[in-house]
């Protein structure tokens, strides 16, 4: 890849005309792991802030917006920085030809990996400006003082930055060769004005009023509307194809087949809905959808009967035949991402062809390089304006709803707008894989671990088939992949250890699901232990505490708030009622503790959440508000995996189509709320986007073990699945 | 065809005139700040109130309405630009993330303070139970009713 010239850009693109810009440029980079995918050094092109002439600090977003409000944190940051408020900043997202790659937006990796280099481009801002205002009074550099908006002189005026800026254009890159300036963000000394204060959302009352901010909101002259046939699973092939009376639909334009590829055309969505139903499409299937042929391709006792699993994480003097404790197996179920909005995108080719993208994605400069190659364009000539997602959680990382647009626009040779179903989004949204979990453990006379034996099969998730090209697929899944890995590692000590695992291919299309393997894994690890300190009949938060041997104090110390915090509300009294706990680390780097009072009321037949704690650290918390609203999220879908979703395919076709009989919590699901966010101002932030999921699961199966007698090994939990139990 | 959007007489042309009332607001009145999500009735995003009553406007079909009322989240605003208490409400408490499903939430809202000027949380949950948030915003929009609640209650 050749090494790309930011000034070069900057200076082409205009964006550096007029003002003072600092960049941050640690690598120039861009790594494409695949064809396919591009995922862009986080580090690129990470910092762009600018003071224009009139003294107005400029940034562009390096984040896409889904609901996560990254991009405000990062924006407290620039405002601490350069000593302004966070409202005064005028910010910009960017369309792929304003700045070079950024990265996918996924992860929870905005404040972790974004934090910092924004910092250093805004502090690097702000002592250049500095200088200017020395050299301007004749003064020392050190008797210059930092003032709202600019800066003092120890004796004597104020300079604001408009003073300090003209049109000329002038740019100062951070390289790295040199020592960083003084980073306010990170000074544990200041009293900071802009970071750590619970800032709402930038752009919060375009939500509130109804502004157009969705793709689909977007006005483009002549527009037309169409959609195309969602396939059950990408690699089906067509069987059969039949067109109906589709060409005498009202306001039908167009039929588009390409291959696969089979959609329509047509002058209004009412329209494109009514050619639809005239088109039907058999499908040759490579796998048979069905629930069994899933169960089975995730059987991980048949697997681990057969001897090794194919990747071992972990191998410690491992025992295989021992008396164990406990020998449980934890099956999870498959989930989609249900996100509010149906993905839409908007294609318009000009005279000249050049291409123009308007969607809402989590990767646009995947999307640029995707359309390319889709359309035989160069990508000097495909334009991608990231919208606001109306939800992402890891599903909108592909190119998809856009080559619909794209693909039907060059046919009609007219701009052409694409929402899918509802059916569509469940149809394709490449779900959460199902997985399955074998969990042995064993303990001492004194009853600490001693064995550790944890068996998995998932469905693949980063390298899940049509996710990398074909050729690629077996190389890559040489190597772990880091989404079917995450939360396999517990942070409990035994002396004997293994942890193994396979990922196997399953007949509907898999991909990157909040927390990834995150939830599953640590929902059958903090079952697993909850249901030994049950067994042994001590308290179980006491037991992970101890098992830990004081390897991860951060995650005792959520363990230890949330019982706190728990305290404070008393479980009521009598049967039925149980309280939970469980806690977890996601990647490494993010820790939480969770608690939950569970009602299993055997009169109404049902499992009522009452009431759930949350004690999470976030490292430096820069904006407490945000994180807090993401602990929330977090809990509703830890109600929604362990109570409520359940995919479901049959016959050859996935049956889940809708919110009526695929179910996501609603407010009557919703229990009182207590959230400590644990604010550690000298450590890097680490993300809160998709980490408290991982542990309010078991924090509810654990809660209904406690109420009722029952240990979850199934989700989702339904109370059928009680009684059965006790009826045994 | 005619009717009547945020106080405002629409013409409806002929080619949408087999649309959704959704569609219409959407794609030919240039109102998007309703939004479509399941297209059945499931879910509460594309509330508007016709008449003065919250339905799901992806289920009305345009023709249905001719020369009725109907309110959108885009006619919550005043002229002068200010909010309406629940708009204000929902920014105090910082509800959206997302934000897509929040119009119908806060017209769905608006429907429950008409008839409840102080709901408790049974009554909410009642409400508000067909409005789906994916992004689990609920406790906030609990919160922000109850606020709103009582700021309308002191503009009385």
């Amino acid at each position: 890849m050749p090494q790309f010239s930011r000034r070069k850009f900057l200076l082409s693109t205009g964006w550096v005309a007029g003002g003072v810009t600092a960049l941050y440029a640690l690598r120039n980079k861009a790594v494409a792991v695949a064809p396919t995918i591009i995922f862009p050094d986080a580090e690129s092109g990470a910092a762009w802030i600018q003071i224009k002439a009139n003294g107005t600090c400029h940034m562009f977003f390096p984040r896409v917006d889904m609901g996560q409000n990254a991009n405000t944190g990062l924006a407290q940051i620039v405002a601490e920085e350069l000593n302004v408020e966070v409202e005064d900043i005028d910010a910009a997202r960017p369309s792929t030809s304003d700045v070079p790659p950024l990265a996918v937006t996924a992860g929870s990796m905005s404040l972790t990996a974004y934090s910092r280099p924004i910092a250093i481009a805004a502090a690097t801002l702000r002592e250049t400006m500095r200088e200017r205002a020395a050299s301007k009074l004749g003064l020392p550099l050190a008797d210059i003082l930092d003032d709202i908006g600019g800066f003092r002189a120890a004796e004597g005026p104020r300079l604001s930055y408009a003073e300090l800026v003209d049109n000329t254009s002038s740019m100062v890159e951070f390289d790295g060769n040199r020592p960083a300036p003084l980073l306010y963000t990170f000074d544990a000394q200041r009293d900071k004005r802009q970071v750590g204060r619970a800032v709402k959302p930038l752009g919060i009352r375009d939500l509130v009023t109804g502004a157009p901010v969705y793709t689909a909101d977007i006005p483009v002259a002549g527009i037309l509307y169409g959609r195309a046939i969602q396939p059950p699973v990408r690699n089906a092939r067509i069987a059969s194809l039949e067109t109906g009376d589709v060409a005498n639909v009202a306001g039908f334009i167009q039929l588009v087949r390409e291959d696969e590829f089979v959609g329509v055309v047509c002058k209004t969505p009412g329209a494109v809905d009514a050619a639809m139903t005239q088109i039907k499409v058999t499908w040759d299937l490579q796998q048979p959808i069905a629930q069994e042929e899933i169960d089975r391709l995730v059987d991980v006792d048949a697997a681990m009967a057969k001897g090794d699993l194919e990747h071992i994480l972990q191998d410690e003097a491992h025992r295989k035949d021992i008396d164990w404790d406990i020998d449980l197996r934890f099956d999870v179920q498959v989930q989609s991402h249900a996100a509010q909005e149906p993905r839409a995108a908007i294609a318009r080719f000009d005279q000249s062809s050049r291409l123009e993208i308007w969607t809402g994605t989590q990767d646009p400069f995947g999307m640029k390089r995707f359309a390319a190659m889709d359309t035989g364009l160069s990508e000097d000539a495909v334009v991608v304006y990231p919208q606001r997602l109306g939800g992402g959680f890891g599903g909108r990382e592909h190119y998809e709803v856009e080559r619909d647009a794209v693909r039907l626009a060059r046919a009609v040779k007219q701009p052409v707008k694409v929402q899918w179903t509802r059916k569509d989004e469940f149809t394709a949204s490449r779900s959460r894989p199902a997985s399955a979990h074998r969990l042995r453990i064993a303990v001492d006379e004194v009853g600490n671990l001693s064995d550790w034996w944890y068996g998995y099969i998932s469905g693949h998730v980063v390298f899940a088939r049509e996710r990398l090209p074909g050729w690629l697929l077996p190389v890559a899944r040489l190597a772990d992949d880091m989404g079917v890995v995450k939360g396999a590692i517990s942070p409990y000590g035994a002396p004997h250890q293994r942890v193994e695992y396979n990922d196997v291919d399953l007949p509907i299309d898999l991909g990157v699901w909040r927390s990834l393997n995150g939830a599953p894994a640590i929902f059958a690890i903090e079952s697993a232990m909850d249901e030994l300190a049950v067994r042994q009949g001590i308290d179980a938060v006491d037991f992970k505490i101890a098992q830990m041997h004081s390897a991860h104090p951060r995650l005792q110390n959520c363990l230890e708030r949330v019982r706190a915090l728990s305290a404070l509300k008393a479980l009521p009294e009598g049967a039925g009622y149980g309280r939970g706990f469980a806690s977890g680390i996601y990647d490494g780097r993010c820790y939480v503790a969770i608690s939950a009072d569970v009602y299993v009321d055997a009169q109404a037949k049902q499992i009522k959440i009452l009431h759930m704690c949350c004690a999470q650290d976030v490292g430096m918390a820069v904006n407490p508000g945000q994180l807090r609203a993401q602990v929330e999220s977090n809990l509703v879908w830890s109600i929604g995996m362990a109570l409520l979703e359940r995919f479901e395919v049959a016959d050859n076709a996935i049956r889940s189509s809708n919110f009526d009989n695929y179910k996501i919590p609603r407010m009557d699901d919703m229990p009182s709320l207590d959230i400590e966010i644990i604010d550690q101002p000298t450590m890097p932030p680490t993300g809160a986007g998709e980490v408290a999921l991982v542990a309010g699961p078991a924090a509810i199966a654990n809660a209904i073990r406690r109420a009722s007698g029952f240990r979850a090994l199934r989700l989702p939990i339904s109370f059928a699945d009680i009684t059965a139990n006790s009826a045994e | 065809m005619k009717l009547k959007v945020n106080g405002v007489e629409r013409e409806v042309e002929a080619d949408w005139r087999d649309e959704s009332l959704l569609t219409v607001l959407r794609e030919h009145l240039d109102l998007p700040g309703t939004r479509f999500s399941c297209g059945i009735g499931q879910c509460g995003t594309c509330v508007v109130h016709i008449n003065g009553a919250p339905i799901s406007s992806c289920l009305v079909p345009i023709k249905d309405v001719a020369g009725k009322d109907i309110l959108t989240i885009e006619g919550l605003v005043a002229q002068d630009g200010s909010l309406h208490p629940l708009q204000q409400a929902w920014i105090d408490e910082s509800v959206p993330q997302c934000g897509y499903c929040q119009s119908g939430q806060i017209m769905q809202a608006l429907a429950l303070l008409k008839e409840n000027t102080n709901p408790n949380d049974a009554d909410i949950d009642n409400a508000m139970k067909g409005n789906l948030c994916r992004c689990g915003t609920y406790d906030r929009i609990r919160k922000s009713i109850k606020r709103a609640a009582i700021v309308m209650g002191q503009g009385r």
